[in-house]
Order: structure tokens, then sequence, then C-alpha cells
């Protein structure tokens, strides 16, 4: 993006009003992710403001070698990560999600899973605006480590090497930690759409 | 852990892949991030077992409505808050 690339340029040399601009340009994506990753509209404004005090104090350090968002993402990600929730928002346990006990289980008598498709039942449900605060409650369910990678990826839209780089991760550790995220909030929606016995 | 105990993890008849094998490797799967090799065997076992068809159709939907939730704008007065406290923090014009 030629725009944004002029920007960066303008800002490291010390363009407060470039500097400006860059903030105006990604300051919603920045407020809707801590947002989703802390739910406290308080929270949300400390974030904002670390992140973008980050990017002013280290703007002549980013190399250009990843694109400026996955970068901002990374300083935003790092925000979160130290910061504990607080009011009716305790800290989630951090915790090892199992695929054991992710998988669907057998019945009582050992019969195999009954496994419902519910997509047609979610993109209407979707429609009507039933799912969306559903999904956004299993999501914040997660334990931080898993919601970040699962946020990044899948609700933000970064690529799995882009998500790596923002948190500290190899690809690996985050294809594992979003299968594993992925797999938890479909079983939620099971649950919703079509009966924990069907999950 | 007897088979009883152990869900979704068993072959069918003629099939290399497990149903656990191959949950494990669904999200990289519907993410199209697997070799041609691994796919041909997943798309072997998904043609026999309609749980494991199931759940990767719903494990993909839930994928795609992640993605589709609605982001949240910042509200006027976060943005001014914000944008007075970076104002102290910009580098004075010259």
């Amino acid at each position: 993006m030629t725009d944004e690339r002029a920007l960066i340029a303008a800002s490291k040399s010390g363009d407060s009003a470039a500097l400006d601009a860059l903030v105006r340009t990604h300051q919603d994506r920045v407020y809707s992710f801590a947002m989703r990753m802390c739910r406290n509209v308080e929270d949300a404004k400390d974030i904002l403001q670390e992140t973008f005090l980050g990017v002013i104090r280290s703007i002549r350090e980013f190399r250009e070698e990843s694109k400026f968002s996955t970068w901002l993402y990374r300083i935003a990600s790092n925000a979160c990560l130290k910061k504990r929730r607080r009011g009716v928002h305790e800290p989630t346990p951090e915790q090892e999600f199992s695929l054991d006990d992710l998988m669907p289980r057998p019945d009582a008598e050992g019969r195999r899973p009954e496994i419902a498709d519910w997509s047609g039942d979610a993109e209407r449900a979707l429609l009507h605006g039933e799912l969306s605060a559903r999904m956004e409650n299993a999501i914040d369910k997660l334990p931080k480590d898993y919601k970040i990678v699962l946020v990044l990826r899948d609700v933000e839209g970064l690529s799995a090497e882009e998500t790596a780089q923002a948190v500290g991760l190899s690809v690996p550790a985050v294809k594992s930690r979003l299968h594993r995220a992925r797999v938890f909030i479909r079983r939620e929606l099971a649950d919703y759409l079509a009966g924990p016995q069907t999950r | 852990m007897s088979d009883a105990q152990r869900p979704f993890d068993h072959t069918h008849d003629g099939m290399s892949m497990t149903c656990r094998e191959l949950f494990e490797r669904l999200s990289e799967y519907v993410d199209g991030e697997l070799s041609q090799e691994i796919c041909e065997e997943i798309r072997k076992h998904l043609d026999g077992c309609d749980p494991c068809v199931n759940f990767a159709k719903t494990l993909k939907t839930t994928a795609n409505l992640c993605r589709r939730l609605p982001s949240q704008p910042i509200p006027p007065a976060v943005a001014a808050d914000l944008h007075r406290f970076l104002s102290d923090h910009l580098p004075r014009p010259r």
C-alpha cells in the first residue's frame, strides 16, 4: 500500500501529521481487537493508548519486513497479554487444552457419537442476529493464550505466519492452539444449535 | 483405555487413517494447508465416515462464522481521549 508506505517513511522522519494519520487509519482495528480480547472499555482504552504510544516510540525500529498491521498487532497483543482483566471478568486460568478432552465422546454404551450437521442452522441464526453474542461468549471462555490466536487468525483474518509473528510463537504452535480453540468454539455452538447429545 | 472409552479412535474398512488422526489435522485440512497426499487420505476417510464429514463441515462453519463477527468501531469519545493522550507524545512539528 503505497500511501501507507509514504506515511510510515514520513513518520520515521518525525512527521507528527503522518503519525497522526497512521493512528487514525488503524484505531478502529486496534480498538475492536482490544475490546474482543478484554471485553471492557477501560481496559481497551489502556491497550489502545499503550499500543499507539509504542508505535510513536518505536516506528523507527519497524523494518518493514512484515505488514505494518502485523507489527501493530504484535504491540497490541503484548499489551493485551500483559493486561489483567478487572471487574467482573476474572482472569481465565491458563490451561492446556487436551484434544482428548475436546473430541466427541461415545455414549454410555460405548457407541460412536452422533454428530449433527448444523451448518445451515448456524447461517440462519447468524442472519437473525442470535449467534454473535453466543459466539463472543464462547470466545471469551477460552484461555487467553488460545483466545488471542483464534481472534487474530479467524476473527481478524491474519495468516498463520502473521499470527505467529504477532504473538511470538512458531507456526506449528499457532496451528495447534488454533485447532484446539476452534474445536472448543465448535462444541459450544453445537450445544446451542443441536444440543449436547449430538455435538 | 478400552476401545469404547477411546472415542473416535478407530479405522474403518480399507482406511489407513483413524478418526482420531483425521481429527488432529482437520483445521489444517479446512484451511487448505496440507499436502495433496494427506488430503487424499482424508478424503478417502470422509467418503466412508459420516460423523467425520459432519464434524469437518461444522468446524469449517465455525471458522467462517468467526470471520463474520462484527467489528466494533471506536466510539468518538474514546478516539478523542486517545488523540488527546497521544498529542503529548507526538514529535513537535518542525
